[in-house]
């Protein structure tokens, strides 16, 4: 295949945005000093800017390479994550916008710890952080690594150095300012770059939503059953799990939920979000289109899929062969610069709200009670995101053949059952306790594990079994169901005296998290 | 700040009951769209299949895209409406000091 091999467009491009994001690194860095900062940008980032950052944490390769593969793949089905994707980022925005950036200060950690114990509720948070964070960034580097060595001919290890050691300077030296700014620069582009290629496949067609169907439905190897669902999903019970996964995972991802902090109130927090939603529907609603023309223009040209209807390169490579197919070469390294670009800045992004976790929930609020000075405790985060992401490189390269697949699913469905219960319930139920919210949270994560392990992904994908014993992709309905359970039956049943506190505290919390700091 | 008076004040409780039902609404519209049309492809796949009447656009996916569309639209008047509701209680509130 002649997709591999160094291409120039790419390179000057790819060039660009590193030489970019290391100059917005080092403007950053100078306005970076207090905890506030680097955690947070010091609150001022816009409505607008942060709703593109917030869809840039969103659109990572996985999304914009791997939904293009899906549509490829399984045809109309691949709309059930358009659709589940979208909804979840409107969910966001009516449940939890306003109470929790006026109820949090860093990490999503503030608002769980408001009325119930503090030091407990934040490791219970910082464990759910690192839960999500570490796979999902192990998940993102593996892809990148294996992605990069395809497109620019650079070594596995090569490529996964280059990824962890630029995510790493972005956030020890320009915090949450740096990595906000790499994340609009990448959306800007990463939106550029996605409507170039929609319009270009679109020309292809003259034009015609119907020409491009029409073509889509003759070529595909299944004929017009592309556009019957089922295909993927053929049980309501995993049709369900998928929702909930994109549903309460998105609300429960500590990155994107360490967003609403960097607004200075709620109504850009609320604004924000709401851009977000425009920005992702409209790209999702491209990438399907995207998709179904890929399947019209790609099938047949022996160069990229072959007679059995296998794609050159992996599912992940549709959007790569499509942009070299309409637009050459120049075109094709413009978009492959731009999945490098992507990877990069959705990462720093991750890594930021795992060194928030270890270096503020963690250590200066339970070790050190807070009796940590604003200095020291910037210090300690610079450090403590060099060690997560020397980790993470040394994972990447150890787990070279991990299944991206399932890494992603375990840190959605982790995201879903730990996270998401314990700040749903702690905003909305007064009758919340502690001891139920790390009775819930120890729930959702041992459920998680083991049905993962059980599923076809694992159990026979990863350990050889004939047959799954647990028959669903995605475990979040059985998982979050416990954990929600768990919760409130050991909430309801708790006579400590923490508990009366924490039922105590409801009314003051709900006052605050519906007007902030207007009092 | 004293939150057990405001928690008293008719302001704050007209404001908690107008955001809860935009915020439920919206919620419980979108999610049940979502279920209703994701399951419904399983049992009535072949008419999800058909083009829409004079296209070739398939039903199912226009539903699809349906459902995306009024996300959007619904955080769009998410956003306009809360602000509104916030300005009008706080106003209110803010006058009555």
């Amino acid at each position: 295949m002649s997709a591999s091999g160094t291409n120039l467009s790419a390179i000057v491009v790819f060039v660009a945005f590193v030489s970019l994001s290391l100059f917005i690194t080092w403007w950053a860095a100078k306005r970076t000093h207090s905890a506030g900062e680097f955690y947070t940008a010091g609150g001022k980032i816009t409505g607008f800017q942060n709703g593109l950052a917030l869809a840039g944490d969103f659109m990572s390769a996985a999304t914009f390479l791997g939904l293009t593969g899906l549509v490829f793949i399984g045809g109309a089905d691949a709309m059930l994550y358009t659709v589940a994707i979208t909804v979840s980022w409107a969910f966001i925005l009516f449940a939890f916008a306003d109470r929790m950036r006026n109820l949090g200060r860093y990490t999503f950690a503030d608002v769980v710890a408001f009325r119930l114990h503090p030091e407990r509720m934040r490791v219970l948070a910082a464990i759910g952080t690192l839960t999500v964070a570490i796979p999902y960034l192990i998940a993102q580097m593996v892809g990148a690594g294996s992605l990069i060595e395809t497109l620019f001919n650079i070594p596995y290890l090569g490529a996964v150095l280059i990824v962890g050691t630029l995510m790493t300077v972005y956030v020890v030296f320009g915090g949450m300012l740096a990595t906000t700014w790499v994340q609009v620069t990448k959306a800007a582009l990463l939106l550029a770059g996605g409507t170039a290629l929609l319009f270009m496949v679109f020309s292809q067609f003259d034009f015609s939503i119907d020409a491009l169907f029409e073509r889509a439905g003759e070529v595909h190897p299944r004929g017009k059953g592309i556009f019957l669902p089922g295909v993927l999903y053929n049980d309501p019970i995993s049709v369900v799990s998928l929702g909930l996964a994109f549903i309460c995972g998105t609300a429960g991802l500590p990155h994107v939920l360490m967003r609403f902090f960097t607004v200075p109130d709620a109504i850009q927090a609320r604004r924000s979000i709401g851009y977000a939603v425009v920005i992702i529907g409209y790209f999702q609603v491209a990438i399907m289109i995207v998709g179904f023309g890929a399947i019209g223009l790609l099938i047949g040209q022996a160069d990229y899929v072959d007679n059995v209807g296998r794609i050159a390169g992996g599912a992940n490579m549709v959007s790569i062969h499509l942009s070299r197919l309409v637009g050459g070469d120049v075109f094709f390294g413009l978009i492959a610069a731009v999945a490098f670009a992507t990877i990069l800045a959705v990462v720093a992004g991750i890594l930021l709200s795992a060194s928030a976790a270890v270096a503020h929930d963690f250590y200066s609020r339970v070790i050190r009670k807070g009796e940590i000075s604003d200095a020291s405790e910037v210090t300690v985060s610079r450090w403590a995101t060099v060690c997560i992401g020397a980790i993470a490189i040394a994972l990447s390269l150890l787990f070279k053949s991990v299944n991206v697949a399932v890494l992603s699913t375990i840190a959605l469905a982790i995201a879903a059952s730990v996270n998401f219960p314990a700040i749903f319930l702690a905003l909305f139920w007064s009758g919340l306790t502690t001891r139920g919210a790390l009775a819930g949270g120890a729930t959702g994560l041992v459920v998680v594990i083991v049905l993962v392990v059980l599923s076809p992904t694992v159990w026979v994908n990863v350990l050889g079994n004939a047959t799954a014993i647990f028959p669903y992709a995605y475990p979040t309905l059985f998982s979050v169901a416990a954990a929600f359970a768990v919760t409130i039956l050991v909430s309801l049943t708790d006579k400590s005296a923490r508990a009366t506190i924490d039922r105590a505290a409801f009314p003051a919390q709900l006052v605050r998290s519906e007007v902030g700091e207007r009092l | 700040m004293d939150e057990s008076a405001l928690l008293k004040e008719p302001e704050f409780h007209r404001l908690l009951v107008r955001r809860s039902r935009l915020r439920w609404g919206f919620s419980g519209l979108l999610i049940g769209a979502y279920l209703v049309w994701g399951i419904g492809g399983l049992y009535y796949a072949e008419a999800y299949a058909t083009p829409l009447a004079g296209s070739a656009f398939p039903a199912g996916l226009a539903m699809g895209l349906l459902i995306i569309a009024l996300s959007i639209v619904f955080s769009i008047i998410y956003v306009r409406a809360v602000n509104r509701i916030e300005a009008e209680e706080f106003g209110e509130q803010e006058k009555h000091r």
